[in-house]
């Protein structure tokens, strides 16, 4: 791996805030242009919702995900880092395809997490995964939609709940390995959350409480992290082993 | 339009949720989205190989984003068959191109044609209550991207904190992150059901015997390749489970 002496001010100084000035630009046009398709029921065909009607409809999708708005960007940051961050969140779908792409790309390229190396190769990478999937989507929703309806419901089934898991597995046992001792203390934090979640003993919290879930997966996790590291339990594994 | 003729007892408003203009409209954002992965690439690849990746390296990273991005993006177009008949091609098309997830799109169109007390899948939708629907995802979708917009720049800070500046500490906060964010997610699919943590489980397990199968000969086509073999393998098993022994909770 290379030294990151007079690197950290080309990424810091000249690359991150080009980052921002576009990241930000191009995230408001996106708000903007993404009211196309109900301009144009409007405009084109004339078709308009009553006034309450959306609001009422934008309260119940703000009361279900408002908190998701605020919470999974603070939480995916230290994962995503800035170029990730605007990216991810323009192009969606981040769980199941954009944070698996720029972890895969960090491994494959030895790229040590959290460094301006890893930030650069995770840029790379979901800019990579953007280009495909809009490519792929929008082919499959000209031309594949009649394949995919003749696939047989077995490999539907398949495709829709077994890959995403594989994936998530795959991840997580691509940095366990580096940090085995964090890894179970995360995994025993989200299990007894999501058990919690799902028996209702976090009904007291406002709302649906996912989020509940995720500050606690993914604090508990940095900040458990944090307390082994001032203890000498865990160290990052390009001082311990070669690679 | 070819679902025209597959759907059967189409609704009314589909005539217009596939027509051309929708797809015109839907266009320019995802134009966007294209457009900022192309200025983002461009410049990382540019100040990458002046801060020490090599060529090589970057190519690698670029190569295993497409690779790792082939199987989720079959999966998303799975997924999306869902909305493109409750809610047409390319309103479909533009939703899980920029911003959302199936994950987000299917309850916010519930939500929207809920407001008439219709429920998606009704024969009888009628056209205000599917634009409603649309006008839900989109006002919705904008939460996260205002918060990117004007909040990315300022959560450096909060990562700052949690390390004390501390520079050693940085790798380990980042991994620590992604274990978590990932422990999360895998618990939300270990609930489900035996097939899918059985699915975790081996995706897990082939992806460290590929790893470690690349460290051992260092064979760099094997990383690039790791997460697809672990989602072909996990998806494989997956399916074998719910055949064989179904779920047990």
């Amino acid at each position: 791996m290379s030294g990151t002496t007079g690197n950290d001010d080309v990424y810091e100084d000249r690359f991150i805030p080009y980052i921002n000035k576009w990241g930000r630009r191009t995230s408001l046009l996106a708000v903007a242009l993404s009211f196309g398709p109900a301009v144009a029921l409007f405009v084109i065909f004339g078709i308009i919702p009553p006034t309450q009607a959306i609001i009422a409809a934008f309260a119940s999708v703000a009361v279900t995900f408002g908190s998701a708005w605020v919470v999974e960007p603070l939480s995916y940051y230290p994962v995503l880092g800035i170029p990730g961050t605007y990216m991810a969140f323009l192009s969606g779908n981040i769980s199941n395809l954009r944070l698996p792409c720029a972890a895969a790309a960090q491994e494959s390229t030895d790229v040590e997490p959290g460094t301006p190396q890893a930030s650069i190769i995770s840029t790379v990478a979901i800019a990579a995964s953007i280009f495909v999937n809009t490519v792929m989507l929008g082919i499959g929703a000209v031309a594949l939609v009649s394949v995919f309806r003749a696939l047989p419901d077995l490999a539907k089934t398949a495709l829709e709940s077994y890959l995403v898991p594989a994936v998530f597995g795959a991840i997580f046992a691509q940095f366990g390995r580096d940090y085995p001792k964090v890894a179970g203390i995360g995994l025993t934090l989200a299990l007894i959350m999501t058990l919690l979640l799902e028996l209702g003993y976090l009904a007291f919290l406002p709302s649906y409480p996912l989020y509940a879930v995720i500050v606690v997966s993914v604090f508990g996790t940095i900040l458990a992290a944090r307390w082994m590291w001032q203890r000498d339990m865990i160290e990052p594994p390009d001082e311990g082993e070669a690679e | 339009m070819i679902w025209h003729r597959l759907v059967t007892a189409v609704p009314a408003y589909m005539d217009v949720a596939n027509s051309r203009w929708l797809w015109i409209s839907t266009l320019p954002v995802v134009m966007v989205v294209l457009s900022q992965a192309a200025i983002f690439l461009r410049r990382a690849w540019r100040d990458g190989k002046e801060m020490g990746l090599s060529e090589d390296r970057l190519r690698s990273g670029f190569k295993t984003g497409v690779i790792s991005a082939l199987g989720p993006s079959v999966a998303v177009l799975a997924g999306m068959l869902a909305l493109i008949a409750t809610i047409g091609g390319p309103v479909a098309w533009m939703r899980l191109s920029v911003i959302g997830s199936v994950a987000f799109e299917l309850p916010a169109a519930e939500l929207g044609v809920s407001q008439f007390g219709y429920s998606l899948g009704d024969p009888n939708i009628s056209q205000r209550a599917y634009a409603t629907a649309v006008w839900a995802m989109t006002l919705g979708g904008t939460g996260w991207l205002l918060v990117a917009a004007f909040g990315t720049r300022h959560m450096e800070k909060a990562r700052e904190k949690i390390s004390n500046g501390n520079e050693k500490l940085i790798p380990i906060i980042s991994s620590a992150a992604m274990l978590g964010a990932f422990a999360y997610f895998l618990s939300g699919e270990a609930t489900a059901g035996t097939p899918e943590t059985g699915s975790i489980a081996v995706g897990g397990l082939v992806m460290l015997a590929l790893l470690r199968l690349a460290d051992s000969r260092d064979i760099q086509w094997i990383r690039e390749w790791a997460l697809g073999g672990a989602m072909l393998v996990g998806l494989v098993v997956g399916t074998a489970l719910q055949l064989t022994v179904g779920s047990w909770w």
